[in-house]
């Protein structure tokens, strides 16, 4: 199958310790990915480790087609991929419209993207210029995806896109992702199962800085034991508990 | 929240009342002559501190780094100002060796995809980048060999005496013939750096094709602008001496600045980044940098202070009647409301109040300070949008010094030019920009007027009760005590 990202056996430290021991994942192009694990299993890391905020110390990061381990994180960024981080990280003192300029990768982007971002989310239109320190959480966590979508990327790395999210919030999260699963290849940190479970087209579970499991989403809703054996939550309960 | 609480507000409040009454009680104490002379004086003390100011803050809020030798790098602009404006030779004599080993150092990304290929042992590749470097500085040292750098330093000084007529002394320099062995010493030397630099034999390097034609383009430029300093160095020296004063004056502002601004960038990349993970580090290279600058130019132009000469255009004869009557006459001192005042220190104020205008619309429109406020709060998320966040660092640096230095260009008529000049203004400016708020550059320019005015008032009084003037060197600390208790972060600084 033809994949847009390919990790192999990755290491990856932050200062003394050891958080990834051996992550081995496929992306496979225009899918869902969806990254599962408990609390500090090492998913975040491990899109940190793509982006290059946190290089490996081992194993190979492929990007469509060309190794990326051990490049800048903006050189990484600039082919291609998009990064969402957790805790809705839009900057305070800028306006709605900076924190989307700013992502710009080349001169017009903003432009050309408005109409499709301001669809997915019409809120971010009338914000438009106030400080990023005015939104709501959930208008942050909105800001937060709509400004990877500003530049052309192929690859989006989403983290928690639900966290702390009212459940209307989360509806509408999951529309966004869903559209825009139709033109880009999207991996997942998600801790939500309910949402996870029905975005997703593959998953990976991490455990420990390890990848353990791996299969089709549609497999791994119907394999309760596997669930509760890793993610310790069972398809009855809401699973964003952090 | 975008109405304050009044409990977030009544602290700036109480010190705008606290000013309004002491401007007040000092105006019916004083008389409107003495208050207006004082309050400008405190207006172009404030000038000059924001000079220094605006620098380290903008360095200090995005990197986090404290830059202890900026009253140094303010004291080369003045320097390098200096120099431009009284006799050139010595900046243009040296052009051309920088200017080679810059274009020497600029290959090092072509130099990557090259030597990375070569089949080094472990144990050669590790040493080869010691042996490399080590050459190249023998090269460089080569290059200077008997190379008069005091005598071209010494034009300035004797042009300082002849005001008359500086080219009757000018010192004749190298001819072309002999000249022409230093660039390519410094060229050599340069490459071989750039080749340590490439880490030969590492293998594990990730080479970036993305940016090959900017740097060949970049080296091509290099190699143009070297060649053209080489021919040019003398004809180019008695060319701008031949200028109008004017003219050389404003160059000379711009030509500080931006070899400032070339200081910044080089110490930036050379000395600061290997170090972002150790602030401390960070702080004593700084202050030992300090000591090498003033220690350099005190080598070149000898322990002695200089009075660098007003412009023309702010020392004809005379008294103008009023700002306007001052554009047609260019007169020494300038009649506002009462009072006879430099015209040249008017320009300070004007300068100082450009500097902030001009970072308020770079930090308030410009992408550079879109992404600078962004980095301020998070580089990790800057980096990953695509953007070089080291690149900025090293931008924002030579921003900074570049700024310190315009400063000291700006302030060198106004005080003796010395190798100390800077010391002074360096501790106000970090008095400065601790009352305004770490990394605020609105709040360095309040904290600024406060402390100038603060100066100026503290001075008056020392003189009309007979105090020592150490009471009004002492009141910028007062003033910097009082903040603090009211707003422990400074005016605008964030809370922790």
């Amino acid at each position: 199958m033809d994949n847009i990202l390919t990790l192999e056996s990755i290491q990856t430290y932050i200062g003394q310790f050891h958080i990834l021991e051996g992550v081995s994942i496929n992306v496979p192009r225009d899918s869902i990915t969806v990254l599962l694990g408990r609390n500090g299993a090492g998913k975040t890391t491990t899109l940190k480790t793509i982006i290059g905020l946190t290089p490996p110390r081992e194993g190979k990061v492929i990007f469509d087609g060309e190794e990326v381990q051990g490049k800048r994180a903006f050189d990484i960024a600039n082919l291609g991929i998009g990064y969402v981080p957790e805790h809705r990280a839009v900057f305070r003192n800028l306006s709605v419209m900076e924190n989307l300029k700013i992502a710009e990768k080349k001169r017009g982007d903003l432009e050309r993207k408005a109409d499709f971002i301001f669809g997915l989310f019409p809120d971010l239109k009338r914000l438009y210029r106030l400080p990023g320190n005015h939104l709501s959480g959930g208008q942050q966590q909105m800001l937060a995806v709509a400004r990877a979508l500003v530049a052309d990327n192929k690859l989006l790395l989403i983290d928690e896109p639900s966290e702390g999210l009212a459940p209307i919030l989360i509806e509408q999260m999951m529309a966004a992702i869903k559209e825009l699963s139709k033109t880009t290849t999207i991996l997942l940190v998600e801790q939500n199962f309910i949402m996870a479970s029905q975005l997703g087209e593959n998953y990976y579970i991490i455990d420990d800085g390890k990848t353990v499991e791996n299969g089709k989403m549609e497999d791994l809703v119907k394999n309760e034991a596997l669930i509760k054996q890793y993610l310790g939550v069972s398809l009855g309960r809401d699973g964003g508990d952090n | 929240m975008r109405t304050r609480s009044l409990k977030q507000v009544l602290p700036g409040l109480i010190l705008l009342a606290v000013i309004a009454v002491l401007g007040i009680l000092a105006y019916r104490f004083m008389g409107q002559e003495s208050f207006i002379r004082t309050a400008l004086s405190g207006l172009t003390l404030g000038a000059l501190y924001f000079m220094v100011a605006a620098g380290l803050t903008i360095i200090f809020g995005l990197m986090d780094v404290l830059n202890f030798a900026h009253g140094a790098m303010f004291m080369t602009g003045a320097y390098m100002g200096w120099q431009f404006y009284t006799n050139p030779t010595f900046l243009f004599g040296i052009l051309p060796l920088l200017l080679a080993f810059l274009t020497g150092l600029s290959t090092t990304s072509l130099w990557i995809p090259i030597v990375s290929k070569w089949k080094l042992s472990e144990a050669w590749a590790k040493r080869l980048g010691g042996l490399l470097v080590i050459a190249g500085l023998t090269l460089i040292v080569t290059g200077f060999l008997k190379f008069d750098l005091l005598g071209l330093a010494k034009t300035a000084m004797v042009a300082a005496m002849n005001a008359g007529n500086p080219l009757a002394e000018a010192t004749p320099q190298e001819p072309l013939g002999i000249f022409w062995r230093r660039p390519l010493l410094l060229l050599l030397g340069g490459i071989l750096i750039a080749i340590a630099n490439a880490h030969p034999g590492d293998k594990t390097q990730v080479v970036t094709f993305t940016n090959k034609s900017a740097s060949w383009l970049r080296l091509g430029g290099l190699v143009v602008l070297t060649v053209l300093s080489v021919l040019f160095r003398e004809s180019a020296s008695i060319a701008v001496l031949k200028l109008n004063g004017n003219l050389r004056f404003f160059m000379a502002l711009l030509v500080g600045a931006g070899i400032g601004a070339g200081l910044g960038a080089m110490i930036e990349v050379s000395l600061i980044r290997p170090l972002y993970a150790r602030p401390f580090y960070i702080v004593l290279i700084t202050l030992g940098l300090g000591y090498i600058l003033r220690e350099t130019i005190q080598l070149l132009w000898d322990p002695v202070a200089y009075s660098m000469e007003v412009p023309p255009i702010f020392s004809q004869p005379g008294k103008a009647a009023n700002l306007l009557a001052w554009f047609s006459g260019n007169n020494l001192t300038i009649n506002i409301l009462g009072v006879t005042f430099p015209s040249y220190r008017l320009f300070i104020i004007v300068l100082g109040s450009l500097m902030l205008l001009g970072l308020f619309i770079l930090m308030r429109y410009s992408r550079l300070g879109m992404i600078i406020r962004a980095g301020v709060q998070d580089r990790n998320m800057v980096e990953a949008l695509g953007i070089n966040v080291k690149a900025v660092f090293s931008t924002v640096f030579a921003i900074g010094v570049g700024l310190a230095a315009l400063g000291g260009i700006g302030a060198a008529p106004f005080i003796p030019v010395t190798p100390n000049m800077g010391d002074a203004y360096q501790m106000q400016g970090f008095i400065t920009v601790v009352i305004g708020g770490m990394g605020s550059y609105g709040g360095a320019g309040i904290g600024a007027l406060l402390l100038g005015m603060a100066r100026a008032f503290g001075d008056f009084l020392a003189l009309k009760f007979n105090m020592s003037p150490a009471i009004a060197e002492a009141s910028t600390v007062i003033v910097m005590i009082i903040v603090l208790l009211v707003r422990p972060s400074g005016l605008f600084g964030k809370k922790e």
